[in-house]
C-alpha cells in the first residue's frame, strides 16, 4: 500500500512542506510539496537528504545509559521506562537538596516543541531554561517589542521598493527566502546587502555595503543622522504615532557619516547614498539578520537604531514594509501552553543572569507581557524570550556560584559547539551530577552524558510551525511513519518525565497529535483528528491587517510607538539609540592591536550544514570534508599561505585550526571562520571528544559577561581581534 | 541551437535552461540527483562550481555554475562509442545503455565537457540522464523540481512557443562553450 503524507522538513525553521511516499510503513521517497507556500515543491540540499538522515546507521535508536567513567564512551542499552524512572528520581533528589533551580536545560534552534520544555520546567519550578536565543533574533525581537509592542519580523518583500538585508545571507541559509528576494529583484525592488563578506546574497544585490565586522551599530546611527538631517522622514506618521523624535534627533546629531566611515570602513558618500535609497524608497523593509545579534556588547543598541530607522521612515506595519503580525487570535499559542503562572515569583527571581541581562529574562519579560496582554490579549512565549543567561549558567555549573547547578537536560543542542567559550562549557558539563541528552547522533556533548535518548526526526513526528509562537498563522504537518526503533518526540519525553514528577494533571494529552488538535480546536473547524486538519486545511493564516496601531493601539507603556523606549528606561538602560564600542575590537583593546592585527568573523556557515548538524551525513560531508577559513589573497601572499593549508586561528582566548580558503570575498584584514565544526569520525572519547576543540571556532570566542550585550547577554562573535599562522609539522 | 527554428523533424527535443543570475550554488541539485539515481556518495551527475569572486575587495563579482551532461545534438560520445551504448533518444536525450556499455572509457576521452564518470560500483560509464524516466512520466527532472531558487527549467526546444524557448530568447541564453560545436541542449542565462 502506498500513501503520500504531508510532512514538514525540520532541518531549519523554514519547515518546508514535504510529501513523503510511504509504502508498507517504509518511506521510499521525499519530495517538496508543490502546494506549500514556502518551498513550492522544492528542497534545499538538507531537505533532499531526509532519507539519509532517517536511516543513517549511526543514529541513536535506543536509550543508552552510561556505565563507565563520564566520557569514556561506555554505554549500555536500557529500557525507556528504566531510564526515565532513574532520571526522574535523580532530578527529584537534586531538587530536594539544592532547589529546583539546580536543574537547567539547553536547547538549540527551534526544531522542537518548546512549549513542552517550558511547561515541564515551570511545573518543576526552575527558571533556568537556556537556548542560543541571545545570539539569534532575541535582542532584535525584544528591542522591537519594547518599542512598538511586538516584532515587525514579517518583511513584505514582494511589495517593497527596497529591501535591506542586514547581516544575513539567505543565499546560504534560507533558500525559500532567497527565492523571494530574487523574485522581488526581478520586479524592480532594490536589494541592499550589508555584510563584511561578499556573500552569496551580496553577489545578487543591487548595492553591497562592505562593512567592517562588528560596526553595524555605527552604520545604523549614521543612517539615522542622514535621514533626519536631510528631512527624509515620514513626519506625519512621526507626529501622529510616536514619542521621542526630538530626543532622537538630538542624540544622532553626533553620528555623522564621517564619524561612521572611520568605524565601518564604508565611505561617507556610500553611507549617505544608501541611507537615501532606503529612506526614499517607500515602502521599504529591513530583513532580520543574525549577525547584529552577535555583536556582544551593543547588540541591542544596534537593534535599537535600526528599529528607529523603520519607524521614522514610516515603514512599520504597512504593505510592502515591515509587517508586525501579532499573535493569532484564536488558536492556542505556545505562550498559552507554557503555564508561566505556575512558576512562583521567588523562583523567577533566581533565574541566572536576570539581575544583569534584564530584557530577555523575567524583569523585562514581565513588563513586555503586561503591555502585550493589554493590546493583544496574549503575550510572546517565555521560551526564547525569557531565559537564563547561558554564560552565567555555565559558570554556575562549573563553579557553584551564585548557586549550584547540578543537572542539565540537553535537547536539540550540542553545547560544546554552540556556545562561546567551549572550554568553559566543557568544565561545566563535566562538573554536573546528571547530564541527559536527547539526540539523533552521538555528539561530543552527548558523549559526556549519563543518558543519551533517541530522538525522532521529522519524518517520524508531526510538526506544527508557528514561528516560535509569535506569528499569526500556523502550518500543520503530519508524521510520515511511526518513529523507528525506540525514537521518541520531545513532547513525549517531557510528558513522560513530568508524569513521574507529579505533573500528571497538566499532561492530559498522550500524543503530539492530541496536543496539536487541542491547539486547533478554537478555530471551530469541528475536527475529528489532527490529521484531518493536515489533509483538509494544512494551514491557517489570520486575515492580514495593516497599521494595527490604529485599531488595536500600541503595546507600550505610552500607547505610542516609542523612539525613546520607556521600558528600557524602567530597566535601567539607555532609552535612545547610541553607540557602543564593540568589545574585542582594536578600538576597545588598542594594547592588543599589534599582536592580533586581524578581525575575525566567527560564524560563517556552509549551506548543507545547519549550525553543528549534519557532519555525519557522508553525502553532505563530502561537499565540505574540512572546515575552511576565508582569507584575502593579499594576506595569503604576505603569510605565504596556499589554498588548503591548515591554519591556526588565534584570539586572546584560544586557538583552533581550519584550512585556508583564499578568496577576495573578505577584506585583507578580515578572516571568516566556519562555525559548528567537530569530527564524528575521530576518537569519540573524552578528552578528544570527536575533535571538538580542534576546529570549533567557539573555542576562540569569549563569553565574559562584561563583554556581552548589556540587555540580553549576547556574546560577541563578530569582529574579534585575531591572528593566523600556518600549522607546522604535526601540530 | 538545435534547429527548432525550422520546426525540425523530431516530435520534440528536450532541453534545459539554467539561470546563473539566480543560482546560489547550494548543491541541492547535486544531492537530489544523487538520491534520484541512487548514486554512490562520491559520484555526481550534476556538479556545482563556484566562479570567483574575481576582482579586488570590495570591487568584486562572483557566480555559480552547475553542469551535467549537455545532451549535445552532435555528440562526440555517441559518435565515438564502439558498442552503441551511448545514443540519442528520438527526443534528443543522450543515454547510456548499461547492458551495452563495456567501460572502455572512450566516451570519457571525447566528451569535451568532461561530464562522464566511471561508476566504480558497476563498471559502467554514467552521466546525467535528463531524468528521462521522470520526463516520460510527465514529471520535471529531479534537479528542476528541487531547486529552491527556480533557477532551472526543462522544456521542448523544438516548440517555438514553449516557455523554455521563450525564456531562452528573452534572456539570449547560450550553451556553454558553444564554439566546441557539439550543439548542446542545455542553455545558460549568464550572470
Ligand atoms: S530550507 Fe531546506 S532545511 Fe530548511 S526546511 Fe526547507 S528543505 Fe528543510
Ligand atoms: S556533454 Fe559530453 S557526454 Fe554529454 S552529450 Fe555532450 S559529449 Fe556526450
Ligand atoms: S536532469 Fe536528472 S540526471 Fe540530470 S542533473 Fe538533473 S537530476 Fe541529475
Amino acid at each position: 500500500m502506498s500513501e503520500i503524507k504531508k510532512t514538514a522538513c525540520h532541518f531549519c525553521h523554514m519547515n518546508c512542506g514535504m510529501l513523503a511516499t510511504v509504502e508498507n510503513g517504509v518511506v521510499t521517497k521525499v519530495a517538496g510539496d508543490p502546494e506549500h507556500p514556502f518551498n513550492a515543491g522544492a528542497q534545499c540540499p538538507r531537505g533532499a537528504s531526509a532519507l539519509d538522515h532517517l536511516t543513517h546507521p549511526n543514529r541513536i535508536n535506543y536509550p543508552l545509559k552510561r556505565v563507565g567513567e563520564r566520557g569514556s564512551g561506555q554505554f549500555k542499552r536500557v529500557a525507556w521506562g528504566e531510564a526515565l524512572d532513574d532520571i526522574a528520581a535523580r532530578l527529584a533528589a537534586l531538587k530536594a537538596e539544592y532547589g529546583a533551580e539546580t536543574i537547567a536545560t539547553t536547547g538549540g534552534t527551534n526544531r522542537t516543541d518548546d512549549f513542552a520544555r517550558r511547561r515541564f520546567f515551570n511545573l518543576l519550578g526552575s527558571p533556568n531554561v537556556v537556548h542560543t536565543a541571545p545570539v539569534c533574533w532575541i535582542p532584535n525581537f525584544l528591542t522591537e517589542a519594547a518599542s512598538y509592542g511586538w516584532a515587525a519580523f514579517d518583511p513584505e518583500i514582494m511589495g517593497a521598493k527596497c529591501v535591506v538585508v542586514w547581516g544575513h545571507n539567505p543565499g546560504a541559509s534560507y533558500l525559500p527566502e532567497m527565492r523571494g528576494l530574487l523574485q522581488a529583484k526581478a520586479n524592480g525592488t532594490k536589494i541592499i546587502v550589508i555584510d563584511p563578506v561578499y556573500s552569496e546574497t551580496a553577489a545578487k544585490a543591487d548595492l553591497w555595503l562592505p562593512i567592517r565586522p562588528g560596526s553595524d551599530n555605527a552604520l545604523a546611527l549614521a543612517w539615522l543622522h542622514v535621514i533626519i538631517n536631510e528631512g527624509l522622514c515620514d513626519y506625519q506618521f512621526i507626529d501622529d504615532w510616536t514619542v521621542g523624535f526630538e530626543e532622537l534627533s538630538d542624540r544622532v546629531e553626533e553620528y555623522t557619516p564621517d564619524w561612521a566611515a572611520e568605524k565601518t570602513g564604508i565611505s561617507p558618500e556610500l553611507i549617505m547614498e544608501s541611507a537615501r535609497i532606503y529612506a526614499l524608497s517607500k515602502p521599504a523593509c529591513i530583513q532580520w539578520g543574525v549577525a547584529t545579534d552577535q555583536l556582544g556588547r551593543g547588540s541591542s543598541a544596534s537593534a535599537q537604531a535600526r528599529v528607529a530607522l523603520r519607524i521614522i521612515c514610516g515603514n512599520l506595519d504597512v504593505p510592502g514594509g515591515d509587517v508586525m503580525p501579532g499573535p493569532h487570535p484564536t488558536f492556542i499559542t505556545d505562550w498559552e501552553l507554557e503555564l508561566n503562572d505556575m512558576l512562583p515569583a521567588e523562583q523567577r527571581a533566581k533565574q541566572l543572569g536576570s539581575d544583569r541581562f534584564k530584557l530577555n529574562s523575567w524583569p523585562g519579560y514581565q513588563l513586555l507581557t503586561d503591555n502585550m496582554l493589554r493590546v493583544w490579549g496574549k503575550s510572546i512565549p517565555a521560551e526564547w524570550f525569557c531565559e537564563a543567561n547561558p554564560s552565567t549558567v555555565f559558570r554556575a555549573m562549573a563553579t557553584g556560584d551564585p548557586y549550584p547547578v547540578k543537572a542539565c537536560i540537553v535537547l536539540a543542542n550540542n553545547p560544546l559547539v554552540s556556545y562561546a567559550n567551549s572550554k568553559l562549557v566543557y568544565k561545566a558539563l563535566k562538573n554536573l551530577e546528571l547530564l541527559v541528552a536527547m539526540e539523533y547522533w552521538m555528539t561530543p556533548s552527548a558523549m559526556l552524558a549519563d543518558y543519551v535518548l533517541p530522538a525522532a526526526s521529522w519524518l517520524e513526528r508531526p510538526v506544527m510551525t508557528t514561528t516560535y509562537g509569535v506569528s499569526d498563522w500556523l502550518i500543520a504537518s503530519e508524521k510520515a511513519i511511526e518513529p523507528m526503533f525506540e525514537r521518541r518526540t520531545d513532547t513525549e519525553f517531557w510528558r513522560e518525565l513530568g508524569l513521574r514528577l507529579g505533573q500528571a494533571e497538566y499532561w492530559p494529552w498522550e500524543t503530539d497529535e492530541e496536543v496539536f488538535k487541542y491547539r486547533l480546536d478554537p478555530l471551530g473547524l469541528e475536527l475529528e483528528s489532527y490529521e484531518e486538519f493536515v489533509q483538509c486545511y494544512r494551514m491557517h493564516f489570520a486575515e492580514r491587517e495593516y497599521q494595527k496601531y490604529q485599531t488595536k493601539g500600541v503595546a507600550t507603556p505610552s500607547g505610542k510607538i516609542e523612539l525613546k523606549i520607556s521600558i528600557f528606561e524602567q530597566l535601567g538602560y539607555d532609552p535612545l539609540p547610541h553607540y557602543v564600542e564593540p568589545p574585542f575590537s582594536h578600538e576597545a583593546r588598542p594594547e592588543l592591536a599589534a599582536q592580533y592585527p586581524l578581525s575575525l568573523v566567527a560564524g560563517g556557515g556552509f549551506m548543507p550544514f545547519f549550525h553543528s548538524e549534519h557532519r555525519e551525513m557522508t553525502r553532505i560531508r563530502l561537499l565540505r570534508p574540512y572546515p575552511r577559513v576565508a582569507i584575502n589573497p593579499a594576506l595569503a601572499q604576505q603569510l605565504a599561505i596556499k589554498e588548503g593549508d591548515w591554519l591556526w586561528i588565534e584570539t586572546p582566548t584560544g586557538k583552533v585550526k581550519q584550512t585556508a580558503f583564499i578568496t577576495a570575498a573578505v577584506a585583507p584584514d578580515v578572516v571568516q571562520a566556519e562555525r559548528g565544526w567537530w569530527f564524528p569520525e575521530k576518537e569519540v572519547k573524552d578528552p578528544e571528544l570527536m575533535g571538538v576543540f580542534e576546529s570549533n571556532i567557539n573555542v576562540c570566542v569569549d563569553d565574559d559577561p562584561d563583554t556581552c550585550d548589556e540587555l540580553c547577554g549576547s556574546f560577541c562573535s563578530r569582529g574579534i581581534m585575531c591572528r593566523i599562522s600556518k600549522v607546522e609539522g604535526n601540530d | 541551437m538545435p534547429d527548432f527554428e525550422s520546426g525540425g523533424e523530431r516530435l520534440m527535443h528536450w532541453g534545459m535552461l539554467i539561470d546563473l543570475k539566480k543560482c546560489v550554488g547550494c548543491h541541492a541539485c547535486t544531492i537530489a540527483c544523487q538520491n534520484e539515481h541512487n548514486l554512490p556518495f562520491a559520484m555526481k551527475y550534476c556538479k556545482v562550481a563556484k566562479v570567483g569572486p574575481v576582482g579586488e575587495y570590495p570591487n568584486i563579482t562572483a557566480y555559480n555554475i552547475t553542469t551535467g551532461c549537455m545532451h549535445c545534438a552532435d555528440a562526440p560520445c555517441v559518435d565515438g562509442c564502439p558498442t552503441g551504448a551511448s545514443r540519442h533518444r528520438a527526443d534528443g536525450i543522450v543515454t547510456v545503455d548499461p547492458d551495452k556499455c563495456v567501460g572502455c572509457l572512450f566516451c570519457m576521452v571525447v566528451c569535451p565537457y568532461g561530464v562522464r564518470q566511471l561508476n566504480e560500483e558497476n563498471g559502467i560509464v554514467e552521466k546525467c540522464t535528463m531524468c528521462f524516466n521522470r520526463l516520460d512520466e510527465g514529471l520535471v527532472t529531479r534537479c528542476v523540481e528541487t531547486c529552491q531558487l527556480q533557477a532551472r527549467s526543462v522544456g521542448d526546444l523544438d516548440d517555438p512557443d514553449s516557455e523554455l524557448v521563450k525564456q531562452i530568447r528573452k534572456h539570449n541564453a547560450q550553451p556553454l562553450y558553444s564554439y566546441l560545436g557539439t550543439k548542446p541542449s542545455i542553455y545558460y542565462i549568464m550572470p
